[in-house]
């Protein structure tokens, strides 16, 4: 196992174990801020939106470019996801249209 | 009343365990692809075993081992468990704290709503809890691992591969959408993480666009207001 990659590991473990645990230790006599309560809902989704929608404009090397490809293979996606709301469905389909894509052109 | 043996927790994690294999599968293929070996995919699948941040993860190793980003959005992803964490804490008043501590290490969105579906079942009785989380916890090492070992037969650039991911992280976002704030914010996290990844090296313009993001989730909340109900007028979830 390479090194740099161990004590990644074990960093995202430890930093996950502490929102797992927090609670118990502290929030018995210090209550979550209810703004702080509120903001945790909306990270998920700011985190994977700032994930996705670069992959479309930018490429591998981080430089402004269309991503025709990945571009067009998502509005499919987007809608089978949010209408049929299955992960693997929505995998398969994704590769699938990509894939074809690059057979066209 | 009696707690019931640890082998109930683990006959109700039936149901998870059959959701986490196939994805625990799809998680070691990807990380493979990715570069990491079977060993580093079942270590992250033990000690992180948090499905959202390791594909996470896996993305942004793929643009290069960044540290301080990579922790940093795990963290940030994985504050949501506080909130259930905090809920689980009051079920278990009678019990000393690593008892607690030991049960948490394991909590996940599934087990955790499925412990929720029948309080009961769970109050004071810490066997049943760890039988059904340690089972969970297992199925997605073993799937990980599988899916790690599988993944050395696939070609990475093959069968539409590369879009795998992508493909994800677009189901998994338009899960979260329950309104029309959610959708509003999707548009506005786009926009910043576009703008700011043009500028900012790495991955951090996850981590800006995340809190900057949040933030504007609670401001305009008050505005938008009952949206937060959901469009179909469904029971918030607190």
């Amino acid at each position: 196992m390479r090194l740099n990659i161990f004590f990644l590991i074990l960093g995202m473990g430890i930093v996950t174990f502490l929102t797992r645990i927090s609670p118990m230790v502290v929030l018995t006599r210090w209550a979550l801020p209810e703004k702080i309560k509120r903001g945790l809902e909306y990270i998920p989704l700011s985190i994977l939106s700032s994930i996705v929608f670069p992959l479309f404009f930018f490429n591998g090397e981080g430089e402004i470019e269309i991503q025709l490809h990945p571009l067009l293979s998502s509005f499919p996606v987007f809608l089978f996801a949010w209408k049929v709301k299955s992960l693997w469905g929505s995998v398969l389909l994704g590769m699938l249209i990509y894939w074809g894509l690059g057979l066209i052109f | 009343m009696e707690d019931p043996p640890v082998k109930n927790g683990m006959i109700d994690a039936l149901p998870i365990v059959l959701g986490y294999l196939p994805v625990g599968i799809a998680f070691g293929l990807l990380a493979r692809q990715a570069g990491l070996t079977p060993m580093e995919i079942g270590l992250m699948s033990l000690l992180v075993y948090a499905g959202a941040s390791q594909f996470i993860a896996v993305e942004m190793i793929l643009k290069g081992i960044q540290w301080a980003p990579i922790i940093i959005t795990t963290f940030l992803i994985n504050l949501r468990h506080l909130l259930m964490s905090s809920t689980l804490s009051l079920f278990f008043t009678r019990h000393r704290p690593w008892i607690l501590i030991l049960l948490s290490t394991q909590l996940t969105d599934e087990s955790f709503a499925m412990a929720m579906s029948n309080p009961a079942k769970i109050e004071n009785r810490p066997r049943y809890l760890f039988g059904l989380q340690g089972t969970s916890h297992l199925a997605w090492i073993t799937g990980s691992v599988l899916g790690a070992f599988f993944g050395r037969l696939i070609h990475p650039q093959s069968y539409g591969i590369p879009f795998a991911l992508p493909a994800l992280f677009i189901c998994l976002l338009m899960l979260q959408v329950h309104n029309l704030l959610h959708l509003s914010l999707i548009g506005m996290a786009g926009v910043l993480s576009l703008l700011f990844k043009s500028f900012l090296p790495g991955n951090w313009y996850i981590v800006l666009t995340a809190l900057i993001t949040s933030g504007l989730g609670v401001m305009m909340e008050k505005k938008m207001g009952p949206s937060r109900e959901g469009l179909k007028g469904g029971i918030g979830r607190d």
